[in-house]
């Protein structure tokens, strides 16, 4: 029955939810374990970009007069070239053989699929990977593609001496004890010994900031879970799945600072990680967290992506990245940015503002998916050599040398004009 | 040669004989008789002193969440998950209405990271002299604790001189012991002295293994070591409500680089306290529902500790490691019946 128009006002929308209920508050169920999601889903048009995303409006912009590259020709006897940009770094208190790591795959059916493939390439590649929260407890550590299978994988292919593994945990996985069972599992000795085994401590995530992790499930794994997550009766979506939902988690100052002394007594031998939503007291929380004695934090920004959220936390939730890191200003310990990474004009821009690490998410997902054996290692391999052509454009060297200077951020196009220069 | 056993703990590892032959060493058979004694001592001692000794539960729907990296043991309760008990903290809380001055002893099992193996102070299965007091401050569960050892160490030296000296344990090492006047020494202090010796000894931690033997190595007498950091220990001790991020408790630590044998310290007893501690260690509450419902019902304030029985009895007999003080030892990631 369709006797009204409302001209001017969102009416399919409406229409949907009429026909839909809660359901429509999420993309449809068909869409589950196939896609990844994110804010700006839909570009600008003529852009290919979201309009409120301040990294993407931001161009990276090399001075003509270049003293650095000046020391590096005396240091090398010749000309410099982009080949000569050393991209090394340390992320986390791991040695990383390029400014970015594998982002965590939680637990939806997209990430537990292809993340066996890119755990091997993460490790033959000598960047660290992070493991997502919930897996374990949904299902079973070790289980196919679960963390402990992840952990192998990356430890087969990853060369000495470089990368790490980082395992989240949510308070559901406290519940399964998944930092307990990694750190006191004797598989692992072999990371533990060498310094390359890390935990996170999951604050949030910048799909959907204020929410803890979500994901469909079948009817039969709801009741299997339904003492440790919530687990709604369906919503009345196509599928039959029901909406399964950890706790986001409470965090005053207080509870983060104690978590994360907590992690450090508890496992002196892991690095600890801490991983942040984009809030708009980012900037306080990552300074509670470095005081606290995390080795890294990262910053998820609103453009993070995701495997199931609510539509409108898409849209219209969270700081982009660039805000944070305009809050963040000049970090005081390691910081790590992600949320809508795949190229090196983004990641550049990232570092110059004062990340040392980008992580790779969607972009990891759809890389291995293009190619299990070699996507991910073809996507990092271009994203390493667009980085050189980039840093070496801006006359740096080595990531840690990029600053703000390097980038001219949208609407902040204030450099000293011309003011008249007195004649010789 | 025991090759079957799994090396997986790494290098420095232990290698502990074929069962039947660990059985009938006179050294075993000899350690045993020191620990019968150390149970019969202590029992003595605190029922003397109007303590009541209940068997302890061995499994429940929660357990101590304990720390430095122990993982629990999951046990099927009949379609529900149970865990062994790491230690029945959470049952002598909510015992103390009825039973005020209560002991367990108290067999726990707690997975350890495999690099505890070769400490000499680690088992997966061990068993704790477990005291809790209600209405005692620490000062009074630290001179029921220093009561106990002094009792029992007596008792012992006492009692078996032929079996110490078949250990080729000399008394002589416990004369300062017995004299009492034992040091109390602040975790701030202690780091200090770890510091001042080249170890890295991070102020906001637990002392950490290696840092204890160095510490306790100096000793001529067991000490106190007092106000541990918040966030180095469970969730049911005490903050200083005068010193906010330090702990009312303890570690009684041995000398002659035994470290650690008995921990405990005050306990919080208020509902909202018990909750945003267990949000503190990044726990949900829910799954302590049974605890906290007790807990809003008035649980007693409380002070108490654990005494690892075999730490003592290996303290005792001067042995190398806890398994030469198990009838049927179990050391961290090795697999042995």
């Amino acid at each position: 029955m369709r006797n009204l128009h409302a001209g001017g006002f969102p009416e399919e929308a409406v229409r949907e939810r009429a026909r839909r209920g809660p359901a429509a508050l999420f993309p449809p169920d068909a869409d589950y374990g196939a896609t990844v999601t994110g804010a700006g889903a839909e570009p600008t048009a003529g852009t290919g970009y979201p309009a409120d995303d301040p990294l993407e409006g931001a161009r990276l912009v090399p001075p003509v007069f270049m003293p650095e590259r000046l020391e590096k020709l005396i240091d090398l006897g010749r000309e410099p070239l982009f080949a000569d940009v050393d991209l090394r770094t340390d992320i986390g208190g791991f040695a990383s053989a390029l400014p970015l790591y594998v982002s965590a795959f939680g637990s939806t059916q997209v990430g537990s699929g292809l993340a066996l493939a890119a755990a091997g390439q993460a490790g033959r590649l000598g960047v660290p990977m992070v493991i997502g929260e919930n897996v374990a407890p949904v299902s079973g550590y070790r289980a196919d593609a679960s963390v402990l299978r992840r952990l192998e994988a990356y430890e087969a292919q990853v060369p000495d001496g470089v990368g790490g593994v980082v395992v989240q945990q949510s308070t559901e996985d406290a519940d399964a004890e998944v930092w307990n069972q990694v750190y006191s599992d004797p598989a692992v000795t072999r990371l533990v010994e060498s310094g390359r085994l890390g935990f996170e401590l999951k604050v949030g995530q910048g799909g959907k900031p204020g929410l803890g992790g979500m994901t469909m499930v079948g009817d039969d794994a709801g009741g299997r879970l339904a003492d440790r997550y919530d687990v709604s009766a369906s919503l009345g979506g196509e599928g039959g799945l029901c909406l399964r939902s950890s706790s986001p988690g409470t965090f005053t100052e207080e509870i983060l600072h104690q978590q994360i002394r907590f992690m450090r007594n508890n496992f002196p031998r892991a690095r600890v990680w801490a991983k942040l939503p984009p809030g708009r007291d980012i900037a306080q929380v990552v300074r509670v967290a470095w005081a606290a004695g995390a080795d890294s934090v990262t910053v998820d920004g609103a453009e993070g992506g995701t495997g199931w959220a609510p539509s409108v936390f898409l849209s219209r939730v969270g700081l982009p990245l660039g805000e944070c890191l305009r809050r963040i200003g000049s970090p005081g310990g390691c910081l790590l940015v992600s949320g809508r990474m795949w190229e090196a004009g983004r990641a550049v821009v990232a570092l110059a503002l004062g990340a040392r690490a980008v992580g790779l998410g969607r972009a990891a997902l759809v890389a291995v998916d293009e190619d299990s054996e070699q996507g991910l290692v073809r996507l990092v391999e271009a994203l390493a050599m667009e980085a050189r052509l980039l840093v070496s454009a801006l006359g740096r060297y080595s990531t840690a040398a990029l600053s703000p200077d390097d980038v001219l951020l949208p609407g902040t196009a204030d450099a000293p004009a011309a003011t008249v220069l007195s004649e010789p | 040669m025991h090759e079957e056993h799994d090396r997986a703990a790494g290098p420095d590892t232990p290698v502990i004989p074929p069962l039947g032959e660990h059985l009938t060493s006179p050294r075993t058979r000899n350690a045993m008789l020191v620990q019968q004694e150390v149970l019969a001592a202590a029992r003595e001692h605190l029922r003397g002193e109007g303590f009541t000794e209940l068997l302890p539960p061995l499994t429940g729907p929660v357990t101590d969440p304990g720390g430095r990296g122990a993982k629990q043991l999951d046990v099927d309760f009949y379609g529900h998950r149970y865990k062994l008990m790491t230690s029945a903290i959470l049952y002598k809380q909510v015992s103390l209405n009825a039973f005020p001055k209560l002991f367990y002893v108290a067999p726990n099992v707690r997975a350890e990271p495999p690099e505890t193996a070769s400490t000499g102070r680690h088992l997966f299965e061990f068993h704790q002299i477990d005291v809790e007091i209600a209405g005692a401050d620490r000062n009074g569960a630290m001179a029921v604790a220093a009561d106990l050892l002094v009792h029992v160490v007596r008792r012992v030296v006492e009692n078996l001189p032929d079996i110490l000296r078949a250990l080729g344990r000399d008394p002589v090492f416990f004369q300062e012991l017995l004299r009492g006047g034992w040091e109390r020494r602040s975790h701030a202090e202690v780091v200090e002295t770890l510091t001042g010796m080249g170890h890295a000894q991070d102020g906001g931690s637990e002392i950490d293994w290696e840092g204890e033997a160095l510490v306790s190595h100096k000793a001529d007498r067991p000490f106190f070591v007092t106000d541990y950091p918040k966030g180095s220990r469970g969730f049911y001790d005490r903050e200083d409500p005068e010193r906010p991020g330090t702990l009312r408790n303890f570690d009684l630590l041995a000398h002659g680089g035994y470290g650690e044998l008995v921990s405990g310290g005050e306990r919080r007893s208020d509902h909202r306290s018990i909750v945003i501690g267990i949000r503190e260690s990044g726990e949900n509450p829910r799954k302590y529902d049974w605890y906290l419902e007790e807990v809003r019902r008035g649980i007693p304030s409380s002070a108490g500790f654990g005494m690892g029985l075999e730490r003592v009895t290996r303290y005792l007999t001067g042995l190398d490691s806890l398994w030469q003080v198990s009838a049927y030892p179990k050391l961290p990631g090795v697999v042995t019946p």
